[in-house]
């Protein structure tokens, strides 16, 4: 038998798939999901706005309900799974939101930031730590920069105090060779556990969740049914079915997984994510997967092709939080003015 | 002088034949040089010349050193381009860049092993704050593209005698309590001061390290074993080797090492570091007998003019990398660069 | 002959990019009169500029502005919010106005566009923030076309190379100070300021996004505010376009602008630090015109 390290997996139904539900997750949900979840045995739930806390904006969507409710919430549901949160510094604040989530109950701090801008997080990271906390940072939309920058910035957040290191495919746009390689150096080279969040634009989120895992990785993202944003995550369902049969220890039971699918797949019947010509431009583009419900929306009300705008999006390099720039690219495509780079 | 300039010219246009390609990226572009006025300033300048009258590249040139313009009146050829702009200016005072600068090679440094013996400090701040002041200055820049850091061999420590030829990911021990290894620290703060400047600001730089050379524009003065060689055989000789001779070194021709740093600017990879040299091996004992054919009579060549026991070391680059990501390649054989060097000091002693 | 306008006496305290950058606009100034370049490190680029420009300069920081005590009647305090904290009672004392740079917020919030008049003859202003110069007219021409403005909202977009050191650790203080400059001007309780740092090459010119929620949105006042107030932006920060006019999308009213920098001394793609300076000159020249009148 191998003495393979546990498996950390992470569940983040109720965060990523904010996202997927126009950021409209009811209290109800939250507690039905919840229970669920914690009967499975994921390591950690993630509870929130698709980008965190403080997010809830006119830029990326309001909320419903607020998150100190839904925290509070999920937390009763909770016993051995703990609860976490993703912060990204420029939506959230340490005074307002933070604060809060501590006195919450948050568990799990995961702090994140595009992929080449970690000393954003280093205060973030900072205060968590000094409040007796974990907390882990997130390299988003990391397939925009080359492993050695990864390295960098992985180095960096490890160096604020992370607690592990988790690299996002947010736009779905990986391929596994990819994973293994920037996976691998980070696993190599770091000393804290490197772990990888999925996205399934181009259909290839297990496949390059099981690449991670592979080349080191020991924390995993999914989220029940893939609902998540874009074309959805690595499905949990499929992940704990994946890790169960090439021997991976882990804290998940196989069938009380699948149940939480299920239990997922009733709550949210009719927004569960799937592939569409959108989703599948958005993940070649590289453009950040909650992007794809605001592009529509805009695409439509301008009169042009999502996928166009998608496209020039990409061609832009535009990162996450940047859903105005959506707007500006509908707005020149609708007026068939030359688009020009931002800068003249 | 015309014979010699000839010579160079020559040179430069035989290093570019059928690699001009290579270096589209820099057509119509502005660089700016620091230090652009020593022996790979001067080479640089010939190349940017034949790129500019042969191959139409349009290239403009900021030339920053402590003798800019000194050097443009020594070699009018170069100093009467109009596209060279000679700046005097000192290295660790620098504050601004042309605002239209997109390549830098930055190779301003205090090099003459005499400084390094009695102004260790000037050494010390030139060659690091020097490094500091430019990145600061580029960070500024609307639209950088590439910057070559110009280092050093040496900042490998001692290589190894069994091992033929040192790669880039070879560290050697640090000497920082001997002020005998302040250039070789210097340098290797330099290439800190990159790391950081990279890290920091993702500025993209690529950092090369130089071994060995020679070539027309090379001071005869300098305490090279090559140079000692020429200037001896030109003198009538002989040739003085401190130890047996055996200690080996791969020298290559400013051409070739003109084309490599600006392959390097053109398609270096930022991050990256490369050897930039010779792969072939030679001892002192066949360089200093190769050289001697070049004259008649021939040189009488004497070894252990030093004291017993004096260290034989190796300094040999791989330049797999540099082959790879940079076509680097030894286009002038040693025994040709030689005769080429001797032919233009002729050449330049004749006047 | 009418005598020529009189120019302001004024002094700036911090070299860095910033003060630097300031510099040179204060020196192409007609009603400006730089006196010092004062700050704690002769080596630094900007103290080299300002020497080769034959402006005055100093190592001695605060102490040499103290020097200039009758001299000078304005100082730009280019420095760090801590630092700041100690120069106003110095500046208080000296009887100098002072334009804080920093998001000490000291004095008044100054966006001149909106509030220049009410802050002249106020001995200490602070310039907000560059998300807050940029969205905060706007914001208060949505105020102003609209009864019920419920919520505001602003995200900035700018270069991650424009972002230094210092910006990246006080990421929240900008966002608080942005949102507090919002909620003044805007007379809007609930307000939140976004702030994205986006590293693509070459570097992304600033770009500032205003939503709001309003109970019964007047798109065409709005439109017209919204236009007169872009054009008195433009006339002392040039590079300041309204690339999205106001349009309702989402159950949101949105307008976009961008920030092309001058190019001073700081890049052209920096128009988040270009327009505080551009505000902050605005301001000074206003002062000195009030001078002499």
């Amino acid at each position: 038998m191998t003495d393979q390290p546990s498996i950390t997996v992470c569940d983040a139904t109720l965060r990523d798939g904010s996202h997927a539900y126009s950021h409209q997750i009811t209290l109800e949900q939250v507690t039905a999901y919840a229970t669920a979840a914690e009967a499975a045995g994921f390591s950690f739930l993630e509870v929130g706005h698709g980008n965190g806390l403080g997010a809830s904006s006119l830029q990326v969507g309001e909320s419903l309900v607020p998150e100190g409710e839904m925290l509070s919430a999920a937390k009763k549901c909770l016993r051995r799974t703990k609860l976490s949160v993703h912060v990204i510094p420029g939506f959230a604040t340490i005074k307002r939101e933070i604060v809060n989530a501590l006195e919450a109950g948050v568990d799990l701090f995961r702090v994140g930031c595009h992929c080449t801008e970690a000393d954003i997080t280093q205060r973030h990271i900072g205060y968590v730590r000094s409040a007796g906390h974990e907390t882990w940072g997130v390299l988003m939309m990391s397939h925009m920069a080359p492993k050695e920058v990864l390295l960098e910035e992985a180095k960096k957040l490890q160096s604020y105090g992370a607690q592990g290191v988790v690299l996002m495919d947010s736009a779905g746009a990986y391929f596994p060779q990819e994973v293994t390689a920037k996976i691998g150096l980070l696993a190599s080279r770091l000393d804290v556990p490197v772990g990888f969040h999925a996205h399934d634009n181009l259909g290839l989120s297990i496949a390059n969740s099981l690449a991670a895992l592979e080349a080191g990785a020991r924390i995993i993202d999914g989220t029940a049914k893939g609902f998540g944003a874009g074309a959805g995550n690595a499905p949990l369902e499929l992940l704990a079915a994946v890790l169960r049969q090439r021997g991976y220890p882990c804290s998940v039971d196989l069938y009380r997984a699948l149940d939480a699918a299920e239990v997922a797949a009733r709550l949210f019947a009719g927004s569960l994510p799937e592939s569409t010509g959108i989703t599948i431009v958005s993940g070649l583009a590289g453009v950040f997967s909650g992007f794809s419900k605001p592009v529509q929306r805009a695409a439509a009300q301008l009169g042009v092709d999502p996928r166009d705008v998608l496209v020039e999006l990409g061609r832009r390099k535009v990162v996450g939080g940047q859903e105005d720039i959506i707007l500006e690219v509908a707005a020149e495509l609708a007026r068939g003015s030359n688009l020009s780079a931002p800068n003249p | 002088m015309n014979r010699a300039i000839t010579l160079v010219r020559a040179d430069a246009e035989a290093v570019l034949e059928g690699r001009n390609g290579q270096l589209e990226a820099l057509r119509g572009q502005h660089l700016f040089i620091s230090g652009g006025t020593g022996f790979l300033g001067a080479w640089l300048l010939e190349l940017a010349a034949v790129l500019n009258e042969r191959h139409g590249f349009g290239l403009t040139v900021t030339v920053f050193s402590r003798n800019a313009r000194a050097f443009a009146q020594r070699w009018p050829h170069l100093g009467g381009l109009e596209w060279i702009t000679f700046q005097d200016g000192d290295i660790r005072y620098l504050s601004e860049l042309p605002r239209e600068t997109r390549y830098i090679i930055h190779a301003a440094a205090l090099t003459d092993r005499r400084l390094f013996a009695s102004q260790p400090s000037a050494v010390a701040e030139t060659n690091g704050l020097g490094t500091l002041r430019l990145l600061r200055a580029a960070n500024l820049l609307e639209d950088l593209k590439n910057v070559v850091l110009m280092s050093s061999c040496l900042v490998y420590g001692q290589q190894p005698w069994e091992t033929a030829q040192i790669n880039e990911s070879f560290a050697g021990p640090l000497r920082s309590n001997d002020v005998n290894a302040v250039y070789a620290e210097s340098k290797r703060f330099a290439e800190m001061i990159a790391q950081c400047a990279i890290s920091e600001s993702k500025l993209p730089v690529v950092t090369v390290r130089p071994f060995a050379f020679v070539g027309p524009y090379q001071s005869l003065e300098l305490p090279w074993a090559v140079t000692d060689f020429i200037r001896d055989s030109l003198a009538g000789g002989p040739i003085r080797i401190m130890g047996d001779g055996a200690t080996v070194r791969s020298i290559m021709y400013g051409s070739d090492f003109a084309f490599g740093v600006l392959s390097a600017l053109a398609v270096g990879k930022p991050r990256e570091t490369y050897n930039l040299g010779s792969p072939e091996a030679i001892d002192l004992g066949s360089l200093a007998r190769m050289i001697t054919q070049f004259f008649s009579p021939v040189p009488e060549i004497r070894t252990r003019v030093g004291q017993v026991g004096h260290d034989r070391n190796r300094l040999v680059p791989a330049i797999d990398r540099a082959a790879a990501d940079l076509g680097l390649k030894v286009t002038v054989p040693l025994p040709e660069a030689l005769q080429r060097t001797i032919a233009w000091n002729r050449f330049i002693q004749n006047k | 002959m009418t005598p020529p306008t009189e120019r302001l006496p004024v002094a700036i305290l911090g070299t860095g990019n910033i003060g630097t950058d300031l510099l040179l606009k204060v020196l192409r100034s007609p009603v400006l009169d730089c006196r010092l370049f004062a700050g704690r490190n002769l080596a630094s680029p900007g103290m080299s500029k300002a020497s080769h420009l034959n402006v005055p300069v100093s190592a001695k920081g605060i102490d040499s502005i103290q020097e200039l005590k009758g001299e000078i009647a304005l100082v730009f305090d280019a420095t760090s919010a801590p630092d700041h904290l100690k120069h106003a009672p110095v500046f208080e004392q000296m009887g100098v106005v002072a334009v804080d740079l920093t998001p000490a917020k000291v004095g008044r919030m100054c966006v001149p566009a909106v509030n220049l008049d009410e802050c002249l003859g106020l001995p200490n202003v602070n310039m907000v923030t560059c998300g807050g110069q940029a969205a905060i007219p706007l914001a208060w021409a949505i105020a102003q076309a609209n009864a019920q403005v419920e919520y505001v909202e602003t995200v900035s977009s700018i270069a991650s190379r424009s972002a230094g050191p210092a910006t990246r650790i006080n990421l929240d203080e900008y966002l608080d100070t942005t949102e507090m400059g919002l909620q003044l001007f805007a007379g809007c309780p609930r307000t939140k300021a976004i702030l994205n740092l986006n590293p693509a090459q070459p570097c992304i010119h600033m770009q500032t996004t205003i939503m709001a929620k309003i109970t019964h949105p007047d798109l065409l006042r709005t439109r017209e505010k919204v236009a007169a107030m872009v054009a008195m932006i433009k006339k002392y920060v040039p590079g300041y376009q309204l690339i999205l006019p106001p349009m309702i999308e989402g159950g949101r009213m949105v307008m976009m602008v961008r920030v092309d920098g001058l190019g001073d001394y700081l890049p052209k793609y920096a128009g988040n630090l270009d327009i505080i300076n551009c505000a902050a000159i605005a301001f000074a020249e206003a002062c000195a015109h009030r001078r002499n009148s």
